[in-house]
């Protein structure tokens, strides 16, 4: 429970933490909120040479109205999105499911670019992210780059992120009015997920991603694809499960969680408004 | 017992490390305790393990039993024969009682119910698994969860209602006190009066009514009610008693009181307290007792420089045996202090009366004298009965004559998801019989720790290992202790039966929670699923092997 020996920076902009990127190379780390990164370095499933502070940098945390969608600053506390107004108008999903995060004291400390950038599979914000089309701002030394988040995990614990880049914003397409519902599953209310299912409709649209069904968050495209065809919740809640290879593990088998994932949608959509 | 570490000059002090059982009355050889200085206490070193990982991987475990039971009843429900055979996991090596547990369990597999034949048999098996030893309970929760587990199934195949059923076997009052089948006599029960209350907390015949009104409409949350009516034997114990456990040490426990020429008191327990509020209650017992104030009553423990002689706490005994033995040392102390103000009155001592405080002169209540100025006339000595003693100090060492035995019923509602296998524990009622009780406050803390522990043994916590004998639940993110937001309400409300076996009639506490409740859980979840086909489920009832339990049912 004791981290190995690190190196510990603290930068006051998001162009210093990428400077420091550049310089300490890929062993170091950025920590932000620390909430997914200090538990792999107690555990020892970590171990950078270098941590780049970049909890006080101040301008990365916001929620702006950015016209036709809502920019979010990487540093924003999920308490902070949880509590939006703007959000709850404009994305209610999102806020939703930064309100299911861990317990208060950790949505007080842990941020959406951080929870993102892990790229964890059985965190609940990048299926969040996955389902709204959020795209993400990366930032390096050679400067900005934009990548959607259907494109951004591409396995455990990897991402699109560069070892010199840097998570700056994250940006979420308004859908005004949409229902929204997410199902977390779990035996203790402070755990993650055992199985997630994140769901929003406005009008004729929907999106649906699943938390732990693989090793990265998982678009339900499957299910999209059925209701765009006219399929009820019930009926396209069936897909959910299609091509997934989620773990075993002591809280849940292959099956079990193929299982809830069609149960969880179903409901998620349900509540959505879906009929 | 507990983990004394050298304090000064060789003594040895013990921290407040909450908790009476598991590693707490073992000394493990573990090579950083030889390291710990002798001339100061360093309780921090006390943990010698650097993390609460590594003392969970590495001390010991509880439970670990194989359980067959069968019951043998007649036409009309009752129970005339059960026979027990287990198998117990010893783990790698035998701590303190590892072989004890299984043992003191043996006398309890015929529960509450008036069951004239019993066959018990164990197997102990060494396994390359961590050491088992007493968890909380020790070998009574695993005898509780059989008979209660058979008694619902009894009923569900005979069709009676668990609670009929209950009532139809238990040991009635009158046949206290009442000699077992294994041969133990049990020192006093009421069983009923708990059980009527439990279900009426419960609002037990509204909760049928919402069961079967659920099954018609096909919902698919189901609802479950389990009963648990436990007893257990604790107050350990009479020390011939504990011989024939081959424990390897006694059952008695030692008391100093010692009134200071101010009136001020101590009271010095062999009984060493980690959290459970012995000050308290020891302050209450002798503060009625001298008729002080519980302010002027200072508690003194955990040093063996200033408490030697004791056996410490655990098994549900402190009060029933350290208790008793404050009990009969105030009694010592008043005599003598009675004896003295006979003197100093010119009174003979069948003549004087003791209240609040006062010895006076029967009749004539203005002719007396206080015990403050008794304690101080014991210190100055100038006005003693000729051959007495100065000072006023009396110790007692209690060696009970029998264990106590304590009840309950414990009733768990929980509404099970069909479709994901997830138990939500809408209700828990705990109605316990702990005798007299000395705090109630304590009494209830006992049972909501206690309750917690066996829920979350009946629906969260396992050690698992895999084929290899790795310990794959290896820290506090696997092995899933609950946190106070998965924990329900807990009603709780009692029975007073005193117990014979002491002068203040009580019994204890510490254990029954859980001992009572695993029982209540899986019955209740058994319950609610028992019109789809699920007969049983393993603890813990995870929502996998609640759905798995569910599938297989229906294929």
């Amino acid at each position: 429970m004791i981290p190995a020996k690190f190196d510990y920076v603290r930068v006051d902009s998001a162009d210093a933490a990428v400077a420091a990127l550049v310089e300490h190379g890929e062993d170091a780390k950025i920590l932000a909120g620390g909430h997914s990164l200090v538990p792999l370095l107690k555990l020892r499933l970590a171990s950078p040479s270098v941590l780049i502070d970049v909890g006080r940098v101040k301008d990365l945390s916001y929620i702006r109205d950015a016209g036709d969608h809502i920019a979010v600053g990487a540093l924003t506390r999920h308490r902070e999105v949880e509590t939006s107004q703007m959000l709850a108008q404009h994305v209610p999903l999102l806020a939703l499911v930064a309100g299911e995060v861990g317990d208060n004291q950790v949505r007080h400390r842990g941020t959406i670019g951080g929870s993102i950038a892990h790229g964890d599979p059985a965190s609940d914000l990048p299926a969040a992210a996955l389902a709204l089309n959020a795209t993400l701002v990366l930032r390096g030394p050679k400067g900005e780059r934009t990548v959607a988040a259907s494109d951004f995990f591409h396995g455990f614990l990897t991402t699109s992120l560069e070892p010199d880049e840097l998570l700056t914003e994250i940006r979420v397409p308004k859908i005004t009015g949409a229902g929204a519902n997410y199902q977390k599953f779990n035996r203790r209310a402070q755990d993650w997920a055992i199985v997630g299912v994140a769901a929003w409709k406005q009008n004729g649209n929907h999106g649906v991603a699943l938390v732990n069904m693989g090793s990265t968050p998982v678009r339900a495209t499957a299910v999209e694809a059925a209701l765009a065809s006219g399929a009820t919740a019930a009926e396209a809640s069936m897909h959910a499960s299609d091509d997934t290879d989620p773990p075993a593990d002591l809280n849940a088998s292959v099956e079990f969680r193929q299982h809830l994932a069609r149960v969880l949608t179903r409901r998620a959509l349900e509540a959505a408004g879906v009929k | 017992m507990s983990n004394r570490l050298p304090c000064q000059n060789g003594s040895r002090c013990a921290a407040e490390g909450g908790g009476g059982e598991n590693d707490r009355v073992e000394i493990l050889e573990i090579p950083q305790l030889g390291e710990v200085k002798a001339d100061r206490c360093r309780l921090g070193e006390g943990a010698v393990l650097d993390s609460a990982d590594e003392v969970f991987q590495a001390t010991v475990h509880g439970r670990g039993q194989l359980q067959q039971i069968e019951l043998a009843a007649d036409a009309t429900g009752k129970v005339t024969a059960v026979r027990v055979r287990l198998i117990a996991d010893m783990g790698a090596y035998l701590q303190l009682v590892t072989p004890g547990v299984p043992l003191l369990g043996s006398f309890l597999y015929t529960g509450v119910y008036d069951i004239q034949a019993f066959s018990f048999s164990c197997h102990a098996v060494f396994t390359n698994k961590t050491p088992t030893d007493a968890y909380r309970g020790a070998g009574r929760p695993e005898a509780t969860y059989a008979i209660e587990r058979a008694m619902d199934t009894l009923a569900y195949q005979m069709k009676m209602d668990p609670a009929q059923l209950r009532r139809h076997n238990f040991i009635p009052k009158e046949a206290f006190p009442y000699t077992s089948a294994g041969t133990l006599v049990f020192d006093s029960g009421d069983y009923a009066p708990a059980l009527e209350k439990a279900l009426g907390h419960a609002g037990y015949t509204a909760l049928r009514a919402d069961q079967a009104a659920r099954r018609a409409s096909g919902s698919t949350k189901h609802l479950g009610i389990g009963i648990s009516s436990y007893f257990e034997m604790c107050g350990l114990a009479p020390s011939r008693a504990l011989a024939g456990l081959n424990y390897s040490a006694g059952g008695w426990e030692a008391a100093t009181i010692r009134v200071l020429p101010t009136c001020k008191v101590q009271v010095i327990t062999g009984s060493t307290p980690h959290g459970q509020g012995h000050e308290t209650s020891w302050s209450q017992i002798v503060a009625d007792k001298l008729g002080i104030s519980p302010d002027d009553i200072e508690v003194l423990h955990s040093d063996t420089a200033i408490s030697p002689l004791g056996m410490d706490t655990y098994g549900s005994r402190s009060l029933a045996v350290g208790g008793t033995a404050i009990w009969m040392a105030a009694d010592k102390v008043i005599a003598k202090a009675k004896a003295i103000a006979a003197h100093q009155l010119e009174a003979a001592e069948d003549d004087l009366e003791f209240a609040n405080g006062v010895f006076s002169v029967k009749g004539s209540p203005d002719h007396n004298l206080a015990l403050a100025a008794v304690a101080f006339g014991a210190f100055t000595a100038h006005n003693l009965p000729d051959g007495m003693e100065p000072n006023l100090e009396a110790h007692c060492t209690f060696d009970p004559p029998n264990f106590t035995f304590p009840f309950g019923t414990h009733v768990c509602v929980v509404e099970v998801d069909e479709e994901t296998g997830d138990v939500d524990v809408l209700r828990y009622v705990a109605v316990d019989d702990c005798g007299n009780q000395i705090n109630p406050l304590i009494v209830e803390g006992q049972v909501h720790g206690g309750v917690i522990q066996g829920l979350a043994q009946a629906l969260y916590e396992e050690a698992v290992y895999d084929d290899h004998g790795n310990l794959l639940t290896s820290t506090l993110a696997e092995y899933l202790v609950p946190a106070a937001s998965d924990v329900p309400p807990i009603f709780t409300d009692h029975t007073v039966t005193p117990s014979p076996t002491n002068p203040m009639g009580v019994k204890g506490v510490g254990e029954a929670g859980t001992i009572g409740a695993a029982a209540a859980v899986i019955n209740s979840i058994v319950d609610a699923l028992s019109h789809l086909g699920v007969r049983d489920i393993a603890m813990p009832a995870s929502p996998n092997r609640v759905w798995a339990a569910i599938q297989s049912a229906r294929a």
